[in-house]
C-alpha cells in the first residue's frame, strides 16, 4: 500500500494548493470576485459624460494619469481652438480657396515674414483649404506632427507619468512622446542645439497644482495646426498644466515666435483634459508609411484628379 | 458570389452637412451637398491608418459592376463606436450612405446610416468622443 499512500499524498497537496494557485493569477490584494474583466483598445468618453461630474481634490504636485483630450475638442481640425480658421458665417464648413485669413473672426498677428510663410502651407481644411491634390500637409506623409502641433491637432489621449527627474507625456496620435526635465536641466541655446521635432523641454512646479513647461529648439519643418499656421526656428512655447481637481487638468499653450508673430498668442486657454480610468487601454495610432501609401493609391490620388482616369 | 445583389443605387434627398466626418486629409475632394446610398457585396475591409476603407461591388440593372471604395475614420475613432477590424467580411451585404468625390469616381466617405446583412451597423454607439454621424472628429 505505500504506492497508494504516495498518490493520495500528492492529490491532497494538489487540492490544498489549488486556491492559492488561482489567487496568484489575480492582481495583488484582490480576490477572484473583485476582479473585473479588462478590455482593450478603449475609446475615450464624450463630453456629456463629464457634465456635472463631482471630483475629489487634486493631489499635490501630480499630473500622472491617462487623460482624455478628445472630449473637449482636442482634435481641433479647423485650426487651434482659440483661433479657428473659419469664416464668421460658416462656423463649421471648410470654405477654402481664400487668399489669406483676413476675413476670419480672430486673425493671428502675423508679421510679413509669417504671412509669407503661411501662404506656402497648403492645408486641406479651413478658410485657406486648397483643392484636391494640392495639400502639402507634412502629417499626410507620416512626418511627425512635432511640438506643439501634437497638442493642437489630433490631441486625443495622453498618458502622463512622473519620475524623480522627468515628466513623460505619451501621446496617442502617431504614438509619440515627450520628455520634460524637472531636475534642473537648463534649456539649450536654440541657436546651438540640434533642431528637434519636439524640441527641448524643462518644467517646474510653481505651486502645488500648477506645472509650467518651456520648450525651445523645434525644427521648422512642422506646422502649428491643421490650418497650416507656420512657425519659424525661433519658436518658443510655454505650457501651463493646472490640476483643478482629481479628474480635471487644464492646459494653456502660449506661442511665442517673434519672427512670424507680432506678439505671443494663446493656442489653448485652460483647455480641459479629463482623467480616464486607470485601466483605460490606449489604442495604438501609428502612421505606417505602407498603409498611407495604400490609402493614397486607392483613395487619395484617384479622389484628387480633376477628371477620372478611364 | 461577389455580384449577386442587384444594384440599389438610390440618390437620397440632398442635404447639407454641417461637419465633415474626416478632416486631416483634406475635404475639398468631396461633395458635401449630397448624400447617396449604395448597396452591394463586400470584397474587402481594410483596418488601417490614417483611415479604414471598405471595398464592395454594386451591380446595376444591366449587370454592370461598380467597385466602390468608402473610407471611414481612423481605428481609434470608429472602434469606440462599435466598429472593429473584423466588422465586415467578403460576401457581406451592405447598404452604405456616403458622400462621393466630386470627380465622379466610385469613392466615398461614410456619412449616415449603414446596414450590414440587413441590420443597422454599428449595433451600438457608446457615445464616445468622435461620432460617425457628424461630430468633428477626423
Amino acid at each position: 500500500m505505500p504506492k497508494r499512500c504516495f498518490f493520495s499524498a500528492i492529490l491532497l497537496i494538489a487540492l490544498l494548493s489549488l486556491p492559492r494557485l488561482l489567487h496568484a493569477q489575480n492582481a495583488p490584494g484582490t480576490t477572484e470576485e473583485q476582479v473585473k474583466p479588462r478590455s482593450w483598445n478603449n475609446g475615450p468618453p464624450a463630453k456629456k459624460v463629464y457634465v456635472g461630474q463631482k471630483s475629489a481634490p487634486a493631489p499635490r504636485r501630480d499630473l500622472s494619469g491617462i487623460w482624455n483630450a478628445a472630449a473637449e475638442g482636442g482634435v481641433q481640425a479647423k485650426g487651434v481652438l482659440e483661433y479657428p480658421a473659419l469664416l464668421p458665417d460658416h462656423p463649421q464648413d471648410d470654405i477654402g480657396e481664400q487668399p489669406d485669413e483676413s476675413k476670419i473672426p480672430h486673425p493671428l498677428p502675423y508679421t510679413p515674414l509669417g504671412l509669407a510663410a503661411l501662404k506656402t502651407n497648403k492645408p486641406g481644411v479651413g478658410v485657406r483649404a486648397v483643392g484636391p491634390g494640392l495639400v502639402n500637409d507634412p502629417v499626410d506623409s507620416c512626418d511627425p506632427q512635432g511640438f506643439p502641433r501634437m497638442e493642437l491637432f489630433e490631441f486625443r489621449v495622453v498618458e502622463i507619468t512622473q519620475t524623480k527627474n522627468q515628466v513623460l507625456l505619451l501621446y496617442q496620435f502617431y504614438d509619440n512622446w515627450r520628455v520634460i526635465w524637472t531636475d534642473g536641466h537648463a534649456l539649450p541655446d536654440p541657436k546651438e542645439a540640434e533642431p528637434r521635432w519636439n524640441g527641448y523641454s524643462v518644467g517646474k512646479w510653481v505651486d502645488d497644482y500648477t506645472f509650467v513647461v518651456d520648450t525651445v529648439g523645434m525644427n521648422d519643418k512642422t506646422w502649428l495646426d491643421n490650418a497650416g499656421r507656420p512657425h519659424s526656428g525661433d519658436l518658443t512655447v510655454h505650457e501651463q498644466f493646472h490640476r483643478v481637481n482629481y479628474d480635471t487638468l487644464e492646459l494653456t499653450v502660449t506661442i511665442n515666435d517673434p519672427k512670424f508673430y507680432l506678439q505671443p498668442w494663446q493656442a489653448l486657454n485652460k483647455f480641459a483634459l479629463h482623467r480616464l480610468p486607470d485601466d483605460f487601454d490606449v489604442q495604438e495610432f501609428f502612421c505606417a508609411p505602407s498603409e498611407t501609401a495604400d490609402y493614397n493609391k486607392l483613395i487619395g490620388t484617384p479622389a484628387s484628379v480633376e477628371t477620372p482616369q478611364k | 458570389m461577389k455580384h449577386k445583389l442587384p444594384l440599389l443605387f438610390l440618390a437620397v434627398a440632398p442635404s447639407t452637412f454641417a461637419v465633415p466626418l474626416l478632416a486631416h486629409h483634406g475635404n475639398a475632394a468631396y461633395n458635401y451637398d449630397k448624400r447617396i446610398t449604395v448597396s452591394g457585396t463586400v470584397t474587402e475591409w481594410i483596418w488601417a491608418n490614417p483611415h479604414c476603407w471598405l471595398k464592395f461591388d454594386a451591380k446595376n440593372e444591366s449587370g454592370e459592376v461598380t467597385h466602390w471604395i468608402v473610407e471611414a475614420s481612423a481605428p481609434p475613432t470608429i472602434s469606440a463606436q462599435g466598429w472593429s477590424h473584423n466588422s465586415f467580411k467578403a460576401g457581406d451585404q451592405v447598404t452604405v450612405t456616403m458622400i462621393q468625390v466630386k470627380n465622379g469616381q466610385p469613392i466615398g466617405r461614410f456619412e449616415g446610416d449603414v446596414t450590414l446583412n440587413g441590420k443597422p451597423f454599428p449595433p451600438h454607439d457608446n457615445g464616445s468622443s468622435g461620432n460617425s454621424k457628424g461630430d468633428p472628429k477626423p
